[in-house]
């Protein structure tokens, strides 16, 4: 075929859209619902996952050292802590800032604190948090055959828990995911079948007169994939209204929600990328493949 | 040309729409093929647009044997053929320019060809005025001169026109079937499926009549309109027994009407006077 007739019929899928405008808004609106369907469980299900990793760097390490290690040999094994593979962070907490937070927390009892007036018997000591909360435990054994540590805890109960729930989360959000393609799928099918329909005899007649198969579809091939486009792009402008809204509102709550780990919420400039590229090719691809297919049963005259 | 050597065709369903049919139309023919319905005009028409294969016997259409034809290859054969329907099937969202540089696109002519192409044959079949009109702004007779011209457009060698006057008014009728003989003095082949006996009574021409699946009657009749009713014809054309050896075609009330178009009285011997 000649660039000038793949110019033409690319041009006729376009014509096309505007021709028969009912059905094209019909397919746009199944492909837009379809999208933001399961373009919002997905994104649901980021934000979970990073939340419970967020909640999981919140279990951290307690390290106390050898009250007795000195200075400098505090300094090589905070260097040999941060080296460490699974550490994120390490923060020195010295006896006198341990004394401080101590008696921060013990307000009911506080007069005890009248009758010691050193710090001096509190150890050295590190905040550790982990990369990978699944393996705290590997990560605590390690810190604890360091010579000088006196001690070094986690609660492995804590991050038991929160691999469990990302693991139920993972296998109901993917199910969701599935289950909701499927029937986009089946949405999607049903709306460019009655489309096709609509404009069979259009396809016999192409046939009559000699047109290929290929000369038959890619109008509707490119009819497909702009009013998929458009679905896209339309879907990815809501969800980024309806995600920075909710993303607000979810950061004006402060420290209340940071404490369910809401402050490991994606912000939108981290992933608007991705989201209108995955919004847009996934429209564009659903879009013309569906056309094209349900052009198959009227093709066979 | 178009030639069935013992074709006949039985649908899944167990109907035997054609019998072991044998039939020749040479290049530059005009031929009525008519027959009551369910006589095996459509089978025919299916056939010979490679829609349906015969379940026996050979196809050929404009040198293409339709039984051997691959798949593939039926786009190409099919634009050796102009198509006439009945319900003309023009495409509503295009004009009257469209619907016939369509068939053009379909072969991807030059851009340069189409525009002259598509507006002669356009001012052949008398609608330059309405060139870029869509279908739901033509008459039914307009609707008709388009597909003719679609069917035209691409110079074919054989149109076969399915009941194209089936749809417009009776005086219309005329003026296609008309324009149909003015393409077919330029050489084309035209084959036209009918059941109108006053269209073909008025043009006379090669007659093919169908009943039940076989060819009972094929031949030239001219200059009869004058003569012969039409329940007369009709009568004529679908009754086997009523066509003698010789071609002639025996009347109901034993009147013969000759091959040249002539009528003659039998002289009780069997034989013909003129």
């Amino acid at each position: 075929m000649k660039i000038s007739g793949i110019k033409y019929l690319a041009n006729q899928g376009i014509e096309n859209i505007w021709k028969n405008k009912m059905m094209a808004f019909a397919t746009f609106c199944v492909l837009l619902i379809s999208l933001l369907l399961v373009g919002g469980s997905a994104l649901f299900y980021f934000n979970m996952n990073s939340m419970i990793l967020g909640l999981g760097n919140q279990n951290e390490i307690a390290v106390y050292l050898d009250p007795a290690t000195e200075v400098l040999r505090v300094q090589q094994i905070q260097a040999q802590l941060q080296n460490m593979e699974n550490v994120d962070t390490v923060e020195y907490i010295s006896k006198e800032e341990a004394f401080n937070r101590m008696q921060n927390q013990i307000q009911q009892g506080k007069a005890i604190f009248d009758y010691i007036d050193s710090y001096e018997f509190m150890p050295d000591g590190f905040k550790v948090t982990v990369l990978n909360n699944d393996h705290i435990e590997e990560t605590t054994l390690d810190i604890g055959r360091i010579e000088e540590v006196q001690s070094a805890s986690s609660s492995p109960q804590v991050a038991e828990f929160l691999r469990e729930l990302r693991k139920v989360v993972s296998v109901i959000a993917i199910a969701v995911i599935i289950a909701l393609s499927a029937v986009s799928m089946i949405m999607i099918s049903n709306t460019t079948k009655a489309s096709v329909f609509a404009r069979r005899e259009e396809i016999q007649i192409m046939k009559y007169v000699g047109a290929t198969n290929a000369f038959i579809r890619l109008p509707f091939f490119v009819e497909g994939m702009v009013t998929g486009f458009f679905a896209g792009a339309g879907a990815f402008f809501i969800t980024m209204a309806v995600y920075r809204s909710i993303f607000r509102i979810l950061m004006e709550q402060g420290t209340l929600m940071r404490a369910f780990g809401v402050g490991s919420i994606i912000p939108f400039e981290n992933i608007q990328l991705w989201v209108a590229l995955a919004y847009i090719v996934a429209g564009a691809l659903v879009g013309a493949v569906g056309s094209v297919v349900s052009t198959r049963r009227h093709i066979d005259v | 040309m178009v030639e069935l050597q013992n074709v006949s065709v039985t649908y899944s369903s167990g109907v035997d729409a054609l019998n072991n049919v044998s039939l020749k139309i040479n290049d530059g023919d005009f031929a009525f093929v008519v027959g009551s319905s369910g006589a095996g005009k459509s089978t025919m028409i299916k056939l010979l647009l490679k829609e349906i294969d015969a379940t026996s016997g050979v196809v050929t259409v404009n040198g293409y044997n339709l039984g051997k034809l691959k798949k593939r290859k039926i786009p190409e054969f099919r634009r050796t053929l102009g198509f006439v329907f009945q319900d003309f099937r023009l495409i509503p969202s295009m004009t009257v320019y469209e619907n016939i540089a369509f068939v053009l696109r379909v072969i991807d002519a030059p851009l340069k060809y189409i525009r002259k192409r598509v507006p002669y044959v356009i001012s052949l079949v008398g609608l330059h005025s309405k060139t870029n009109s869509y279908p739901d702004e033509l008459s039914g007779g307009e609707k008709q001169r388009v597909a003719i011209a679609r069917a035209l457009v691409n110079d074919p060698q054989l149109i076969i026109a399915d009941e194209p006057t089936g749809n417009i008014d009776p005086e219309l009728s005329y003026e296609i079937v008309e324009l149909l003989k003015s393409i077919n003095d330029q050489g084309t082949t035209i084959l036209m499926v009918t059941h109108e006996h006053d269209l073909v009574r008025h043009f006379g021409g090669r007659i093919i009549n169908i009943t039940g699946g076989e060819i009972v009657f094929d031949e030239v009749i001219s200059g009869v309109d004058e003569v012969l009713p039409e329940e007369e014809l009709a009568q004529a054309m679908s009754e086997a027994a009523a066509v003698s050896n010789t071609g002639n075609i025996i009347l109901p009330d034993q009147r013969i009407m000759t091959s040249d178009g002539g009528f003659a009285d039998t002289n009780g011997n069997g034989g013909v006077q003129q």
